[in-house]
């Protein structure tokens, strides 16, 4: 079969590597061969998306090339219905990012590279079955965003690239160790071998702890968040909007992906932890974010808090928390993606991202200003867009197993409210108090063009969610029948008798 | 037999031969600058290719030439000196490549001492006869004066290219520990000899698989695991694993640049090479009472190395202190013992290949005959020259274990080692260890590329930007690309160590 996957993943590289030929005096090519080149893996996961056979449980377009033999290790890829979602995101998300950041212009090239090489792994993440493979991408997409905060950020951003990488790289080196651990029980780094082979409770248990941290760490669940709002603050646009949009969803992707169909048993077990940290979180970062001065930080906040939805979802581990945490996953990184390049769009205006700087802009920006109220709209979950689908879901399949958790989850919403609307009215109503900012322009075709395919996916799936819903939902029901056939516990669903539900305790 | 009998220690030949003849020339010629290098290099070059031709050989003739030489299948008393395996034709390409580069990489180092540049050269040969000697020993005697042709040479070239005060000092450090190391070291063949009654590698391990059982006079077990762990001793020494690893960072920052490359990867191959084949060959029974000292060596070296590295403000000093764990995370797999062979081949010319690379970049930068390497050298590197700042950040992340970087198969695989052997303990303080270690690798990455360069205090005395040419630009980005593409595709490299386990 045509190895469509490795080709799309590879093409970022080939991408990254002609870009760093262009010579320097043809350096005004850089941008749009940059862009085209973004263009080709949204290309390519298009087709993959058509082609894709609708509610056919397991893995499909899959290819595995022995690599070493003695250890096992394989080009090992495949896609289901929760990467192929995903996948759609973070090929959404490149191009957008790209044409976001044509104003950059110190060392372009170097830009345009590590953003390809970033696009390699996140896309690679997705795809990896092979456990090794998996982490290599998993990791190496460390390095470009480091480059990208350290090099491109503001403001205090040497110390937000390194506590960035240490924080993730240090999250992730015990999730190595249980990767090699559970490759010398099972001889194999086929993730698809390893499910066959049996663990005992104390090793689900320990080796949970150790892919969980690293998921963890980069998801972020409350308390290993504090490396988030440095990094997405200080981060540039683009970096803003990857990091959000995606390597967010490197954590909870890991959680769903391995957490839960390697480990079932410590899942089953772990999983009252986890929902209670996801609820401290959705609380936490929705209190934090009401109180920001700063609109990005606000954003960064807002995203510990939705993340927090998400993670509920998982380990609510029911059909309709699960496929709600999936599709919020690409809820966020639509809705939190448009808000960061609004907001890096009114940066590059005005060089500050204080909400008090600001005030009535909606009168000079009316369609910045439309723009950004339909992207609060949707990241705070307002019926009719995208955010709805995914936080609805979430709060009925969490309540069907921890009652309590989705209730305090449910003020969540309201908070979210609170924040995004009260930052958008400090914003954008009442009086222009600050006189620079008369002189705003509106966005131009370009910054419109940059949104709109955001704005159109957030709309989509706001009204019309099945396309979505019908690809995800044979995939999480796989992963529930793995969770019920390995545990003696039983999703609850609707209408089923009380003693039933949640059992396993 | 007799034409084919010199291949053995063709390599040997070859290198004392050109040291020889570059030491003559010097003498009759009478003259000052010249490119003795030359000579050294292709001896170099042909002792790489006949360890090349013995690896080749050994394919179909593995029989004939240990009957021939040494001491494998021969009798437990036989005085076969010399092995010739694919394990000790790898270290021989390993050390050779690197004395090589390192050579190579200083291209013009050699012409600018004059007169003396014909003994570096002779030295440079000499201490890799030695290092490869190591290898190729079977007999612990032998061992012991491959190590000590090496040590004394090196001893040498420490104090030999000398610009400050330090390197004399340096110079005298490595001189005074390394001979009280040699000296435990020989002390514990007494030992093994002592308990054993046989100094072949081969031979002393059939006496105690013959008499594992039965105490017998002339086997004492006491005696015996004290020479052991006096070998093991001695030789971390050399490898600069903790706590035997004072001497580094003093002698790294005092030797001048250019002579560091060799005295640091170089050693650590033979020394590595030899531990291996000292503990795998002749003592693979007793492994339930060496693994766990060296799993203790190697934790001691990885933290030590790891915390020691954090505050060093000087590039040579880091780099000597990620040695001391570098060295660590080898002795990690040895735990799994000949098992862990693999892994340990791997991270060993992966490391060699990135250290080589890190020390000619220093050259670079800080220049070859000076003797440290300050932090601000490197600052803004990135718009000074942009290439070499590329090609360092390369080794760091590679050393530091980033994916995509060949450093991080070689964790993956001493780690594999470990766990395999049931020391997962091992392998998580290795692990979280190696993260703590990313620390002062980004920092170097950070003055690198994050910081604009160091104004200079007056007009003139600015730094020239590094320029990647010549020998030094060669050997920087080859070692960079094999970083990165044994980072990629490491299968064909593990496929090949896999042929040279013992």
């Amino acid at each position: 079969m045509f190895p469509t996957l490795a080709l799309m993943v590879l093409i970022p590289v080939l991408g990254a590597v002609v870009v760093g030929l262009v010579p320097k005096r043809r350096s005004e090519l850089i941008f749009p061969l940059a862009l085209v080149v973004s263009f080709l893996p949204l290309a390519v996961v298009g087709y993959v998306v058509w082609e894709f056979e609708v509610g056919q449980p397991g893995y499909q377009f899959t290819q595995q090339v022995l690599w070493y033999e003695p250890w096992g290790v394989s080009w090992n890829v495949g896609v289901d219905g929760i990467s192929l979602l995903l996948l759609a995101l973070t090929a959404v998300l490149f191009p957008v990012s790209i044409a976001a950041s044509r104003s950059i212009e110190k060392n372009q090239k170097m830009y345009m590279v590590a953003m390809l090489l970033l696009e390699t792994g996140m896309l690679g993440v997705f795809v990896a079955l092979d456990l090794l493979l998996f982490f290599v991408f998993f990791e190496i997409t460390l390095v470009p965003m480091y480059l990208l905060i350290g090099i491109w950020g503001s403001g205090n951003k040497v110390y937000a690239a390194v506590k960035f990488f240490l924080y993730t790289a240090l999250g992730s080196a015990l999730m190595l160790v249980g990767i090699v651990w559970l490759a010398v029980i099972s001889g194999t780094f086929d993730f698809r071998a390893m499910l066959d082979i049996p663990l005992t409770s104390s090793q689900q248990g320990w080796l949970f702890l150790a892919f969980g941290v690293a998921f963890a760490v980069k998801v972020p669940i409350f308390p290993f968040h504090t490396w988030l709002p440095d990094a997405h603050t200080e981060a540039p646009t683009a970096g803003s909007v990857l990091l959000a949009g995606v390597l967010l969803k490197l954590g909870t992707y890991g959680f769903v992906r391995f957490n839960l169909t390697l480990f079932p048993d410590a899942a089953v077990r772990f999983a009252p932890w986890l929902a209670a940290l996801a609820v401290v979180g959705i609380i936490y970062g929705a209190a934090v974010a009401i109180v920001q001065p700063d609109v990005k930080r606000l954003i960064a906040y807002s995203s510990v808090s939705h993340l927090g939805f998400i993670i509920l979802g998982i380990f609510a581990m029911t059909s309709q928390g699960l496929t709600g945490g999936v599709i919020q996953m690409v809820n966020h990184g639509l809705s939190t993606g448009a808000l960061f390049l609004l907001v890096g769009m009114i940066y590059d205006r005005r060089h500050t991202r204080m909400i008090s700087d600001y005030g009535g802009v909606a009168k000079v920006m009316p369609v910045f200003a439309g723009l950004f109220l339909f992207s609060v709209f949707a990241s705070a979950g307002l019926p009719g867009l995208n955010g709805f689908i995914g936080e609805f879901k979430i709060l009925l399949g969490s309540y069907l197993r921890f009652p309590a958790a989705a209730v305090l989850a449910a003020t969540g919403v309201i908070l979210a409210a609170v924040y995004l609307l009260w930052a958008y009215e400090r914003v954008f109503t009442g009086p222009i108090v600050h006189k620079e900012n008369e002189k705003l322009f509106d966005l131009n075709a370009r910054e419109v063009l940059i949104i709109a395919p955001l704005a159109v996916l957030m709309l989509f799936l706001g009204v019309y969610p099945k396309p979505a819903l019908d690809r995800i939902e044979p995939a999480v029901a796989e992963v529930i029948e793995r969770i019920e056939d390995a545990t003696d516990f039983t999703a609850p669903e609707f209408g089923m008798p009380e003693d039933l539900a949640g059992g396993g305790e | 037999m007799e034409n084919i009998a010199f291949l053995p220690i063709g390599p040997e030949v070859i290198l004392l031969v050109g040291a020889v003849l570059v030491l003559m020339s010097a003498v009759a010629l009478n003259q000052g600058e010249r490119d003795w290098g030359i000579i050294g290099g292709i001896a170099l070059v042909v002792a790489f290719f006949l360890s090349w031709a013995q690896w080749l050989r050994l394919d179909g003739l593995e029989t004939n030439f240990q009957l021939a030489f040494a001491a494998r299948d021969s009798n437990v008393f036989s005085n076969a000196m010399i092995v010739m395996d694919r394990f000790s034709a790898l270290a021989g390409m390993l050390i050779f490549l690197v004395a090589f580069m390192a050579m190579v990489g200083n291209w013009r180092l050699v012409p600018r001492l004059g007169k003396r540049g014909a003994e570096y050269v002779a030295l440079v040969l000499l201490a890799a006869a030695g290092l490869h000697m190591m290898t190729i020993s079977s007999n612990l005697i032998l061992l012991f004066m491959g190590l000590e042709t090496a040590s004394i040479a090196l001893y040498v070239i420490a104090g030999f290219v000398r610009v400050e005060r330090n390197s004399d000092e340096s110079a005298l450090k490595y001189f005074l520990l390394g001979s009280f190391a040699s000296a435990i070291f020989l002390y514990g063949i007494a030992l093994v000899y002592a308990g054993t009654g046989s100094l072949t590698i081969y031979g002393s391990g059939g006496i105690i698989d013959f008499f594992g059982t039965q105490p017998v006079a002339l086997f004492d077990v006491g005696v015996l695991l004290t020479g052991i762990a006096l070998m093991i001793v001695g030789l971390a020494f050399k490898i600069s694993a903790a706590p035997f690893h004072q001497w580094a960072p003093d002698v790294y920052q005092g030797a001048a640049s250019a002579s560091v490359a060799l005295m640091s990867a170089g050693v650590k191959v033979a020394g590595v090479a030899a531990l291996a084949r000292v503990l795998f060959a002749a003592f693979p029974s007793r492994i339930d009472d060496w693994a766990p000292l060296l799993a203790v060596l190697a934790v001691l070296s990885i933290v030590v190395g790891t915390i020691g590295a954090i505050g060093q403000r000087d590039v040579k000093r880091m780099l000597a202190y990620s040695g001391v764990a570098h060295a660590g995370f080898m002795l990690t797999a040895f735990v799994a013992g000949g098992e862990g062979m693999t892994s340990v081949w791997f991270y060993l010319a992966t490391y060699a290949l990135q250290l080589v690379g890190a020390f000619t970049v220093v050259t670079l930068v800080s220049g070859a005959r000076s003797g440290s390497a300050p932090f601000d050298d490197f600052t803004g590197l990135w718009q000074r020259s942009p290439r070499v700042a590329l090609a360092m950040g390369v080794f760091m992340l590679g050393m530091g274990g980033i994916p995509f970087f060949a450093g991080f198969v070689g964790k993956v695989a001493v780690f594999g080692s470990a766990i395999s052997a049931n020391y997962l303990w091992l392998a998580i303080v290795g692990m979280v260890a190696a993260i703590a270690g990313l620390f002062f690798y980004l920092r170097i990455v950070v003055l690198m590329f994050f910081e604009a360069p160091v104004m200079a205090e007056a007009p003139g005395t600015a730094k020239a930007a590094p320029r990647l040419s010549g020998g030094g630009g060669l050997v920087v980005t080859v070692c960079a690309a094999l970083t990165v593409i044994l980072g990629i595709i490491p299968w064909p490299l593990l496929n090949l160590v896999r042929n040279a386990v013992l």
